[in-house]
């Protein structure tokens, strides 16, 4: 290293905003860069999409008999239906590597070092791990939606309203299964052991808690039981598992929402770093 | 460097100290790590917090950067009370705490700027600055895991001066480091002083403390059990004479005398005569040397032997454990 003199002009005046998303650019930064976790989450989410609807289309292409068209609302309800199931384990490792990331990386003693509040570091990760989500769950949402339409042919296409329903409710349950994987990893300070747990409750347990009709309206408090409420009726799985009303259904997912986050926040503010 | 501009009005402050702690007290169960600690750090110095591994010292860091919080005693950093005014406080501390840890997938650039993003705005700005002045300007967009352990210390120094710190705190900075880099260290660790920030380097290499620094606290089993400039320390320590004379038993006769000898005993190489420690060696020498000449004996060695920091710290410790 050298000793070389460098002049670095800093300005007298400090602008004290209140809100900046540097702090949101840095952590999708950390995101991004992290090419095996981006390769996965495509790979779950546009690869999947490009190759159904390419088998779909060879097949009807090579018997057009035997196999209609490869769009279609049928072939779209069907998509949507792997879709937001590999989105949600896509979420859920990108939330548990956010929420751990620092941590494991033993950055997070840095950062608090800074002198940044830490609340203020844990909230940063919510909006940079929503943008990444969304970008490829949205993807693989625009290669469906495009090849259920354009290769409709004769069959029904998939109606705007549908779609934009279908979006929303996507962006829905992959938004709160990132949210929940955040929050459990940030409490944990464990990655795998976020991902094993929330990928076990979300595929698993939470499916299978929602068919135990002895629970009763004990289900409602389920985060699937409030999702499956607001699943567009188009769609395969679409209509309540458990009936329930709107407002009830709002108040649970915000309840899924707010929970895991507090922990999450709690623990960062809490921990030793 | 001088990342100075702009800095003027606080760096010459009329706060004394830019760092005070008085009690500090940190417990793990049932074992101590930093006992009853008072401390007080000039600013403008490169100050030593020395101690053998364990004694306590990254704790007493740790809780001075609220990484962890204190059982009890107060804490301020840069005049501000800590933790009430924690991240005012640290706006314009850098520190480096044990190893400088990073996102090994991310570049040296891109892990600057995250750190940048947590501090104030300008801070972004002071990224090319930083890595310039720590060598590493060609390497800045290389993944850190490729960086070897000394490029990532030189990395975790420029991640601190993001801050324009008034005062940089250092645990074991050196630790890993090659001769040469160590050696390149020191001169930058002065550069930084000769700039008006403060250094508290934690270390228990009492060579380095003695090589880098204005001033010292010597902590041991969490407790600092002596602070003051490097020259009052060794000060305090048994001053040793050699000397080797014509007449051994008539010069140790002589010295037997004297007031101010501790003991004298002959050795292969003369005789090794240590002071009291309450009084100038150097008075004291020159009088021993007048009488040994007045007694009519020739000198051949006069060597008194300057007291190092080494020494005190052995002395103090290896009284504490006689104690203990």
């Amino acid at each position: 290293m050298n000793t070389t003199t460098i002049t670095v002009e800093l300005p007298r005046t400090r602008s004290r905003a209140p809100w900046r998303p540097r702090l949101v650019s840095a952590e999708f930064l950390k995101l991004r860069k992290r090419r095996g976790l981006v390769l996965s989450t495509l790979a779950l989410t546009v690869l999947p999409m490009i190759v159904g609807y390419t088998v779909l289309l060879i097949l009807h292409a090579t018997d057009p008999a035997r196999h209609g068209a490869a769009g279609g609302l049928e072939n779209f309800s069907g998509s949507m239906e792997i879709l937001w199931q590999l989105a949600v384990v896509a979420a859920i490792l990108v939330g548990s590597t956010l929420g751990a990331g620092d941590l494991g990386s033993g950055v997070f003693r840095e950062l608090v070092v800074t002198g940044r509040s830490r609340l203020a570091l844990f909230a940063a990760r919510v909006p940079a791990g929503l943008g990444l989500v969304f970008a490829v769950a949205g993807t693989g949402f625009v290669i469906t939606a495009t090849a259920s339409t354009v290769l409709a042919g004769s069959l029904d296409a998939p109606s705007a309203g549908v779609l934009v329903g279908s979006a929303a409710w996507l962006g829905l349950v992959t938004g709160l299964a990132l949210v929940l994987a955040l929050g459990v990893s940030s409490a944990l300070g464990s990655r795998g052991t976020t991902i094993g747990i929330v990928l076990g409750w979300q595929l698993v347990a939470m499916p299978l808690l929602l068919q135990f009709g002895v629970l009763g309206s004990l289900r409602k408090g389920l985060l699937g039981a409030a999702t499956g409420r607001l699943e567009p009726a188009a769609l395969l799985g679409g209509g309540a598992i458990v009936p329930m009303s709107l407002v009830a259904a709002l108040a649970v997912i915000a309840a899924w929402t707010v929970a895991p986050l507090a922990a999450g926040a709690w623990r960062t503010c809490r921990r030793d770093a | 460097m001088s990342i100075q501009a702009g800095a003027e009005g606080r760096r010459d402050g009329s706060e004394r100290f830019v760092v005070e702690a008085f009690g500090l007290t940190k417990r793990f169960g049932e074992r101590v790590a930093v006992d009853d600690v008072d401390l007080q750090v000039p600013r403008g110095s490169a100050f030593g917090y020395l101690g053998p591994n364990g004694a306590g010292k990254t704790t007493l860091i740790r809780m001075l950067l609220g990484l962890t919080h204190a059982n009890a005693g107060t804490m301020r950093l840069l005049g501000r009370p800590v933790p009430a005014e924690r991240a005012a406080a640290l706006a314009r501390v850098g520190a480096i705490v044990e190893e400088p840890r990073f996102h090994a997938h991310l570049t040296g650039r891109e892990n600057l700027t995250v750190i940048a993003a947590a501090r104030e705005p300008e801070a972004h700005g002071r990224i090319d600055g930083a890595l310039a002045r720590v060598g590493l300007s060609h390497r800045a967009d290389e993944r850190v895991k490729r960086y070897s352990l000394g490029m990532r210390q030189r990395l975790g120094v420029a991640r601190s001066l993001l801050a324009d710190p008034e005062l940089l705190i250092l645990d074991e900075p050196t630790n890993g480091l090659d001769p040469a880099g160590i050696h390149e260290f020191r001169a930058m660790i002065r550069g930084f002083v000769a700039e008006g920030r403060t250094v508290l380097l934690s270390s228990h290499l009492l060579d380095e403390v003695e090589k880098i620094c204005d001033a010292v606290a010597i902590v041991d089993r969490g407790r600092v059990v002596m602070q003051g400039s490097i020259a009052e320390l060794a000060r305090g320590s048994q001053q040793t004479i050699l000397i080797a004379t014509s007449d051994e038993e008539r010069a140790l006769a002589i010295l037997a005398e004297h007031r101010a000898v501790a003991s004298a005993a002959a050795e292969a190489d003369g005789v090794r005569v240590r002071l009291r420690t309450d009084v100038e060696a150097e008075p004291v020498a020159d009088d021993i040397g007048r009488r040994l000449v007045l007694a009519g004996l020739a000198i051949r060695r006069f060597e008194p032997a300057r007291a190092s920091l080494e020494q005190r710290f052995l002395e103090i410790t290896s009284r504490l454990e006689e104690a203990a």
